[in-house]
């Protein structure tokens, strides 16, 4: 035999340990920092108390207009020049938000990070914004949304958020908008979002060898100019689970595959149960191995992958699966799932399955945690959460501990299969038949047609 | 200037079965990635059998001699990892990186799917995993407006018989033909020592790399002749400018111009892979420059170019933009393909070069920031020049281009009769 046939066991583990942190106030902001020695990469990034969940409702995706409008040109220089700047160092302004922030970050090999981020500060605090630009962008942010909406998958989503969370909250709306919602906004809404929260100084956060680095000078640069107090978060919003199941057909004429969007109100970040929902999510539908994936791609092959987990902002949270399986098995698709999710609820979760569970979410505090990129995203969740420097190695004690009794426990609570909403994007002439027959819930079309 | 793009230790080791062993020491995070890079991709398949040196890829995670259905994964992520595996018309490459203490459980893994998976594959599998990857070819090709464009490119660029005709993901009808027998014998010829480069990055020492090497791989042998892929190297120019038009349910019209230039690894690529960053990457871009900002045609998120990195014949640079609302798939090409002219004509400027270079130095760095990022890279150059040491010439290389080589090259590669342009235009609503 020319193969070994017996699986070797582990060798010694060596310990990872999370770079040493280094936090400061300076010049009235924040700079939260890792050292990375040796790196040739760095990465800045800025973080501002103004995600979606700042913009009035009725703005959605003001944030992402404003966001593309900051490389309109600044005080200084306009557009192109902007552009040739700040590209020449090497890096372009990458921008984002989600709920809870605005972020606009750099990167660069370390030894231009100083220049880079005076640029990054450029843009946020001194942006131009031009009238005839903000409404050129905010037209083409339109287009790229029709273009994005186009796709399966956005009408679904914003049919299950809405379903949710209520269309007539901020939160139950898309985090970008929606092409109508971004078509309506004017110019003074940009230009009222940016004095409302992009001149306060946020907290910079900075991932790179900070031997070669200057945290003083670079936090001098990110809060020139800045000020204001910190504004309160808000309180955490308690959304109800629904009494009944149902489903939402989404129609997507043409459609080879159906998407399906399946979800219900969770908890939000800093609920106690945390770490045990994340680990009975992934054992449900969070790795490659979970329940769902196992079921619906390896063994029927009724998907190129099929996963699920619990997602949480400051305020409110969410769980959700999300697939896309081919039309003419839409409905036995849906019921496996629905059927998986409530065995989960029911019967809780294996000490087999949890083992694999959790070794896999605690070693990928070491396997994933490497560049500075995803350094400066770990740093990001500690100032949004409120976490101690600390924080990744007690999720990795948290994460080994849990035991069977709690993940079933969190399962039991946190699941809500008789809940769920169904959002079914496809066909509807070929599906919708057989989706009723189903059983699963009452069925209605997407009201936003 | 940095005088290398790879600044740590490499060694490369063959065993008498051939397999080369690439080790590259780190020890800054208790972490190993494990690459293999097999010399097959869908270049290797014949007409009938497109799709299989993917769908292929897949059965490699379904078991082998001692490893059972589904257990390769458990086993992978239950050790803390990340794994994946990809197919491209050049090769397959199979990668995982765990923590330090797991490097000879990824190792056993391997060995097991290299040495044994033969008796372990059936038809059941066969059949599950042939509609997963046809729903992969749904979900990515056929259900998404524009979808299909790299599968229209393609057989424009490459003539038929050329190892680049056919798209990796294979055909339905082809992929509905499989047969067991024909996987057996894929696996006999293609997945043997000789034929595969194994790279370790990260915690771990070559002398500790070898030895498990050796303990695992080291008895399987060697196969002697492995057919090789046809000949792509020369693809005759046919003088004539292709063009395809596609009416269909797209939400704009969208131009792809693409060219074959060099093969990657080449210096003319060297030259492409500057030109094509000077062309389309960055708001500083020409692309961006001339047809989202100055004219105002194109729609700023989607407008770009790039070479697709291929090795074993002229690869790829593709041009693409989408138009605005009310600009036509016509007026969007005529600008596209002026500014593409332009690069043989109106000489890049100082700035832009320092610009591309500062863009690609940073995205070089990325990709060596990660143990991941470097073992493929290092599996790439011993297999694909046979020494995994060249890594280190890249960055230098594309550095060094200059302005006039741009204009050269532009002048040879770039010209109209030898031009690919892919248009879709959305249908006319009644």
């Amino acid at each position: 035999m020319t193969l070994i046939a017996d699986r070797p066991g582990p060798g010694e583990a060596r310990p990872y340990r999370f770079p040493q942190v280094v936090r400061r106030s300076v010049a009235g902001g924040q700079v939260v920092a890792a050292h990375l020695p040796g790196q040739n990469l760095a990465v800045a990034l800025l973080l501002l108390d103004a995600g979606a969940g700042r913009e009035p409702v009725g703005k959605d995706g003001l944030g992402g207009v404003l966001a593309k409008a900051l490389e309109e040109g600044t005080t200084q220089r306009d557009a192109t020049s902007y552009a040739l700047a700040i590209e020449a160092l090497g890096t372009e302004l990458v921008t984002g938000l989600d709920w809870d922030t605005f972020q606009a970050s750099v990167q660069v090999p370390v030894d231009r990070l100083g220049a880079a981020v005076e640029l990054l500060a450029e843009a946020v605090r001194t942006p131009r914004l031009d009238p005839d630009d903000v409404r050129r962008v905010r037209d083409d942010e339109a287009t790229a949304l029709r273009m994005d909406w186009a796709n399966p998958g956005p009408r679904a989503d914003a049919a299950l958020r809405a379903d949710l969370f209520g269309a007539g909250n901020r939160w139950g709306r898309p985090m970008y908008g929606d092409p109508d919602s971004v078509a309506g906004l004017d110019v003074e809404d940009v230009t009222v979002f940016h004095s409302e929260w992009f001149i306060r100084p946020g907290t910079l956060v900075v991932a790179g060898d900070l031997d070669r680095l200057d945290l003083d000078a670079l936090a001098a640069a990110a809060f020139a100019g800045t000020g204001g107090p910190a504004v309160d978060r808000g309180a955490t919003i308690e959304v109800p689970v629904r009494a009944e199941r149902r489903i939402i057909l989404v129609d997507r004429p043409g459609s080879v595959q159906s998407t399906l969007r399946l979800g219900h109100p969770a908890p939000h970040r800093a609920h106690p149960d945390h770490v045990p929902m994340a680990l009975a999510g992934t054992v449900l539908g969070g790795a490659f191995t979970s329940r769902l994936n196992h079921l619906i791609r390896e063994v029927r092959g009724y998907t190129y992958g099929i996963r699920g987990d619990f997602a949480s902002s400051r305020r409110f949270g969410r769980f959700a699966v999300s697939s896309g399986v081919q039309t003419a098995v839409t409905a036995p698709a849906l019921v496996e799932a629905v059927g998986e999710i409530a065995r989960t609820q029911a019967g809780g979760v294996t000490e087999d399955e949890l083992a694999v569970a959790r070794s896999w979410r605690a070693g990928q505090l070491s396997v994933e945690l490497q560049s500075p990129r995803a350094i400066a995203g770990a740093l990001s969740t500690l100032v949004v959460h409120d976490l101690p420097d600390d924080y990744h190695a007690r999720l990795r004690e948290a994460l080994l501990a849990a035991d069977v009794a709690q993940v079933s426990a969190a399962a039991a609570t946190h699941l809500h299969p008789q809940s769920l909403t169904l959002v079914v994007e496809g066909d509807a002439a070929l599906i919708r038949d057989e989706l009723v027959a189903t059983g699963l819930g009452e069925l209605t079309d997407d009201p936003a047609g | 200037m940095p005088d290398s793009g790879y600044p740590w230790p490499i060694s490369m080791t063959r065993l008498d079965n051939g397999l080369r062993v690439v080790v590259s020491e780190d020890r800054t995070a208790p972490a190993v990635a494990v690459n293999l890079w097999y010399d097959v991709g869908s270049r290797h398949e014949p007409a009938g059998q497109t799709g299989f040196a993917h769908l292929f890829e897949h059965l490699m995670f379904e078991g082998s001699v001692h490893v059972a259905k589904t257990e390769h994964m458990k086993l992978v992520q239950g050790a803390g990892g990340s794994l994946n595996a990809t197919t491209n018309p050049d090769r397959t490459n199979y990668f995982e990186t765990v923590p330090a203490e797991h490097l000879e459980l990824a190792l056993w893994l391997e060995a097991d799917r290299m040495g044994g998976l033969v008796p372990a594959l059936t038809q059941e599998t066969l059949d599950n995993q042939r509609d997963v990857v046809k729903n992969e070819r749904r979900q990515r090709y056929e259900n998404v407006p524009y979808g299909d464009a790299w599968l229209r490119l393609l057989p424009l660029l490459y003539p038929p018989g050329h190892p680049y005709h056919h798209a990796t993901i294979g055909s339905m009808a082809d992929l509905n033909a499989a047969d067991l027998a024909t996987f057996q014998a894929f696996h006999r010829t293609y997945y043997a020592p000789n034929n595969a480069v194994l790279t370790v990055v990260g915690d771990a020492t070559t002398d500790e790399v070898v030895a498990l090497a050796r303990k695992y791989f080291g008895a399987l042998p060697p196969r002697p002749e492995i057919p090789p892929a046809p000949d792509g190297r020369v693809v005759p120019a046919t003088g004539v400018p292709a063009e395809e038009t596609v009416v269909t349910d797209v939400p704009a019209p969208r131009v792809f111009v693409a060219h074959r230039t060099h093969p990657f690894g080449s210096p003319g690529y060297d030259v492409v892979t500057v030109l094509a960053t000077v062309l389309g990457s960055g708001r500083g871009s020409r692309l961006y420059q001339r047809l989202a900002d100055g004219e105002r045609i194109a729609q700023p998120d989607l407008v770009g170019a790039y070479g697709v990195d291929l090795a074993h014949a002229p690869a790829p640079l593709i041009a693409t933009a989408t138009a605005r609302p009310g600009v036509t798939g016509e007026r969007l090409a005529a600008g596209l393909t002026e500014v593409i002219d332009e690069l043989a004509t109106v000489p890049v400027t100082a700035a832009e070069l320092d610009r591309a270079k500062a863009l690609l130095a940073t995205a070089w760095w990325r990709q060596m920031s990660t143990v991941d990022g470097r073992a493929d890279a290092l599996g790439r150059y011993a297999t694909q020049f046979g020494d995994p040491a060249t890594v280190a010439q890249r960055l230098p290389a594309w550095l060094a281009v200059t302005a006039e080589q741009i204009a050269e090259v532009a002048a040879e590669v770039l010209a109209a009769d030898n031009r690919v342009t892919l248009t879709y235009r959305p249908e006319e609503k009644s």
